[in-house]
């Protein structure tokens, strides 16, 4: 989800800082990360953060008439509902990637026995939240077929276009980027995740494409992708 | 191909099939692709529902959710979606997804969570469908999980209170409303003029806000100020869904027509019962309101209640 934000700000030329810190869950007022800091205004969340950008006066959708803006958050809210369910899935509800990556990555800040009861309890809540909506039934083949088809449509949507909306990037193309070079550079255990996505060349142009276009260059950006654990470069 | 196939869901009032968004879904599917779908609605003669409607029995195959039961019916060939192009398939994609994010939620809490609506109708309506003990336990369950599903995933900090986030619920349902209003323009369906899957889903979110009578009625009335919405929704119901008793079937699926005669005579009768039972109860003295109102919303599905509003 950082991504998603570090591209949308690159696109909208606004440069920034990007700094780790473990309490950085409770700095941000909505407890969600990432979030921005301001002068001394601080806001979270894509939603949030896009209008705080836009009131600033840079917005990258203006371009957009009524039918294709009623598009633009349609798919969106498609891959907030697949792909990011999917991750949460995969990180919290498989139990190998659970035993082996999520808990020893999520208490690693702390020590023992904090860092344990800490993943215990983000684990019940996203198990919880996952039955809530239906998913809890749902097997990894299941799961690993709705991203296969969430990606189909993104891959159909994107088609040989450069961005989602033709010439211009907009929110589509950060949220996606953000979500497509996560999966595609996160190591866990199996890769059948990054292998669903691979198997849409149009899409790992895309993310090869901004990757070039907005991040190449900004040195200070891979000290922050290299905080991140077990992250390896995008293919290329 | 031709092995039969059975949905059960929960039943219709105030003019539609079915109250019940999923259930809507599939009917109106099966109605835009032809599958001939023998509907059974739940009432009391039934086995009782396990509240995973609707469900879809082919000889020996169950499925229970909207998305399976549409794919099931794709795989037989009945297939709305056969002219749309590879983008119009995603697009739908993305359109459902909005739709369950930005407007289920709404559509959840005005049917189950706020106060007035669920005791005064949509608790009664069900309860009147399920048998006796159930009746007790089963609506409370589904408000409960309508409500769990709703804190949990809109809930988080910085929205703590129920009253928060039933405003940006709301308020992000309206947005959708206007979104899909955009998105329709003046075309019949959303996709041309042949309704597709996309069309049964919107129709069967849309179907229950615009219809149900219900006491607090803001989305209701959101939702009558996109006369395109409206349009939509009433073209699909008089085209596919002829509900009115001396009506005649559209073409094709005649077993789930013959189904709703068999429906609509069987309530016609217990409105005659019923209206005598009215009688007795008026001259109790403890009668609570609620259930007149119940009695009145039941007999054949007209609107005879004070408190509700005349059909568009």
């Amino acid at each position: 989800a950082t991504l998603c934000f570090q591209a949308f700000l690159q696109m909208c030329n606004l440069p920034i800082r990007v700094i780790c810190r473990a309490n950085a869950e409770y700095m941000s007022p909505s407890g969600k990360l990432p979030f921005i800091h301001v002068g001394n205004q601080v806001v979270s969340e894509l939603g949030p953060i896009v209008q705080f950008v836009k009131a600033k006066g840079h917005s990258l959708s203006d371009g957009l008439d009524e039918v294709q803006k009623a598009e633009m958050k349609a798919y969106m809210e498609l891959v907030n509902n697949m792909l990011l369910t999917a991750e949460l899935y995969l990180q919290w509800c498989d139990d190998v990637t659970v035993e082996e990556i999520t808990h020893p990555r999520y208490g690693s800040p702390y020590p023992w026995p904090l860092n344990r009861i800490l993943s215990y309890q983000k684990q019940w809540e996203v198990r919880r939240k996952m039955k809530a909506i239906g998913w809890a039934g749902k097997t990894l083949e299941q799961v690993l077929e709705d991203v296969d088809q969430c990606c189909h449509a993104l891959s159909q949507r994107l088609g040989t276009q450069p961005y989602f909306f033709n010439k211009q990037p907009t929110e589509l193309d950060a949220l996606v980027f953000g979500h497509l070079f996560t999966i595609l550079t996160t190591q866990l255990i199996t890769d059948e995740l990054s292998e669903k996505v691979k198997n849409y060349s149009n899409l790992t142009a895309f993310c090869r494409r901004i990757e070039q276009q907005y991040f190449e260059g900004h040195e200070r950006d891979s000290s922050a992708m290299a905080a991140r654990s077990s992250k390896r470069s995008l293919l290329r | 191909m031709a092995a039969p196939m059975e949905l059960s869901c929960w039943g219709g009032d105030w003019g539609l099939p079915s109250l019940h968004p999923e259930s809507l879904t599939v009917m109106a599917y099966a109605k835009f692709s032809g599958a001939p779908l023998t509907v059974n609605t739940i009432n009391k003669s039934w086995r009782t529902p396990k509240g995973d409607l609707p469900v879809l029995v082919s000889e020996d195959i169950v499925i229970s959710q909207p998305a399976k039961i549409l794919n099931f019916l794709r795989k037989q060939k009945y297939n709305a979606d056969y002219d749309l192009s590879a983008k119009q398939g995603a697009d739908t994609l993305a359109y459902i997804a909005l739709l369950e994010e930005k407007l289920l939620p709404a559509l959840l809490h005005t049917f189950w969570i706020e106060a007035e609506n669920y005791c005064r109708v949509t608790k009664p309506w069900f309860a009147s469908r399920i048998a006796f003990p159930l009746s007790l336990y089963l609506p409370g369950k589904m408000s409960r999980e309508a409500l769990n599903r709703i804190m949990l995933t809109k809930g988080g900090p910085p929205l703590y209170s129920l009253t928060e986030v039933e405003a940006q619920i709301y308020r992000d349902a309206k947005e959708c409303l206007n979104l899909l209003s955009k998105r329709l323009g003046t075309s019949q369906f959303f996709f041309g003029d042949t309704p597709t899957t996309l069309d049964a889903f919107v129709f069967g979110f849309l179907a229950p806000i615009y219809k149900v009578c219900f006491p607090r009625v803001h989305l209701q009335e959101h939702l009558k100020q996109l006369p395109n919405l409206c349009r939509f929704c009433d073209d699909i119901l008089t085209s596919y869904f002829r509900l009115t008793v001396s009506g005649h079937s559209p073409a094709g699926q005649d077993t789930a027509d013959a189904n709703l005669q068999k429906l609509t005579q069987l309530v016609n009768k217990e409105s005659n019962l019923i209206e005598k039972m009215d009688d007795n109860l008026r001259k109790s003295p403890q009668h609570p309101p609620r259930k007149l109102t119940t009695l009145k919303l039941a007999a054949g599905g007209e609107e005879s209640s004070p408190m509700s509003r005349l059909s568009p």
